[in-house]
């Protein structure tokens, strides 16, 4: 029941579902023994790059490669 | 005289492959013409053709390697992939998968692979999306492309440069998992306006063939209307909403799970789709480069042979020259 209580913060501070349950999955990740802690974290890797577009020409690109995704 | 005949044969096959001057080959058959010969051939030069095949060998022991990559890789990703799909099957069945919602606002999310040779995946998916532009658009819509992946943004650049919103590449770099496409769909969230999202991928159904797929997932305020309005979400209302939010917050917050579910379970199978054209395509290359390698091999025995009579023939013609 504390989900409740907590919705409007992180939403008021620009977070989406996905950002949130995002976070709570990796605190769980990290709430495991090793050596499944560090299997489970390696396993969730993210690397893109993204590049968003304005009237047909490519804006500069940025790329994602994260190892462990908020991490703290 | 029948050497010459078969000099003129042989550079008729060998005239594709290196001929240097092609008004050479005609002349010669009409006029003496001393032909440039190559150091050391006496007759028939094979080498062309044997530098060919060995060629075509190598192609065939590539096309091989890839065709086994493709299926040990494949195996691994259709198991994941088969898994993903009870993520998205409980949201179709809560909130529906309505593509004829006519809505204002479409964004149509391509999803292609990075690397080529993988069939007509990326074509099929370009042009369902091409096509679903089409559909949606009218007076006050708008439509915008989310790309994925290297192939599709290629193709859709040429023409629809405009409706491009973001593109995204590199999606395969880690192995693909929940935590990457997650905060993809998170970044497709912040950046557009929507009131539709449709994403177009190809669902794997077997090794050969892949169903071009659409998506739909609605905006919460899309969803509140049809289910108010009683339309196809009108069951919605059926279900009751516990606690203390209201029904909005916890309709943005289910579209937005859904949407990051469905697009792990499109980009998985579109991966595997992806691995499996891509078996099916290295097989039949493969398959391919015997059959040449087969007729080249034909040609180069047919042709060796002919040598060896040639030189038969003058031996004994010259022999029985000698006696007589």
């Amino acid at each position: 029941m504390a989900s409740n209580a907590a919705a409007p913060f992180w939403r008021s501070a620009g977070m989406t579902y996905i950002t949130y349950s995002n976070l709570c999955a990796n605190l769980v990740r990290n709430c495991l023994k090793e050596p499944y802690k560090t299997e489970a974290l390696s396993r969730e890797k993210v690397h893109y790059s993204i590049s968003k577009w304005v009237d047909g020409k490519p804006q500069k690109p940025s790329k994602y490669s994260l190892l462990c995704l908020y991490l703290f | 005289m029948a050497m010459a005949a078969l000099r003129r044969e042989g550079r008729r096959f060998a005239t594709p492959l290196l001929s240097p001057n092609p008004a050479n080959a005609l002349r010669s058959s009409l006029v003496p013409y001393e032909e440039p010969v190559l150091s050391g051939v006496r007759c028939i030069s094979t080498q062309v053709v044997r530098n060919r095949m060995k060629s075509v060998k190598n192609i065939q022991k590539i096309t091989k390697a890839m065709k086994m990559v493709a299926a040990s890789k494949l195996r691994a990703i259709q198991t994941r992939a088969e898994n993903s799909r009870g993520l998205w099957q409980p949201f179709t069945a809560l909130l529906g998968d309505t593509p004829s919602v006519d809505v204002k606002k479409n964004v149509i999310i391509t999803i292609s692979s990075d690397k080529g040779l993988c069939g007509g995946i990326n074509s099929t998916s370009v042009k369902i999306s091409r096509a679903l532009h089409k559909l949606n658009s009218g007076p006050e819509k708008e439509n915008k492309y989310v790309v994925l992946g290297e192939k599709a943004k290629a193709q859709l650049v040429r023409d629809s440069k405009k409706d491009i919103e973001l593109i995204m590449t590199e999606l395969q770099k880690n192995p693909l998992n929940y935590t990457q496409v997650s905060v993809i769909a998170d970044d497709i969230l912040k950046n557009v306006e929507f009131d539709a999202l449709r994403i177009v991928y190809n669902k794997f159904q077997s090794v050969v063939s892949f169903l071009p797929t659409v998506s739909t997932i609605l905006s919460p305020e899309v969803v509140e209307r049809e289910a108010e309005s009683g339309g196809k979400l009108g069951e919605l209302d059926l279900y009751e909403v516990e606690g203390a939010e209201t029904k909005g917050e916890v309709l943005q917050n289910l579209a937005e799970f859904q949407f990051s579910c469905v697009m792990f379970n499109a980009v998985l199978e579109n991966a595997t789709s992806e691995q499996g054209a891509r078996m099916s395509a290295m097989d039949s290359s493969s398959r391919n480069a015997g059959d040449m390698l087969d007729r080249l091999t034909l040609t180069y025995n047919r042709t060796r042979q002919a040598s060896i009579t040639t030189e038969l023939i003058e031996i004994i013609s010259g022999a029985s020259a000698l006696e007589g």
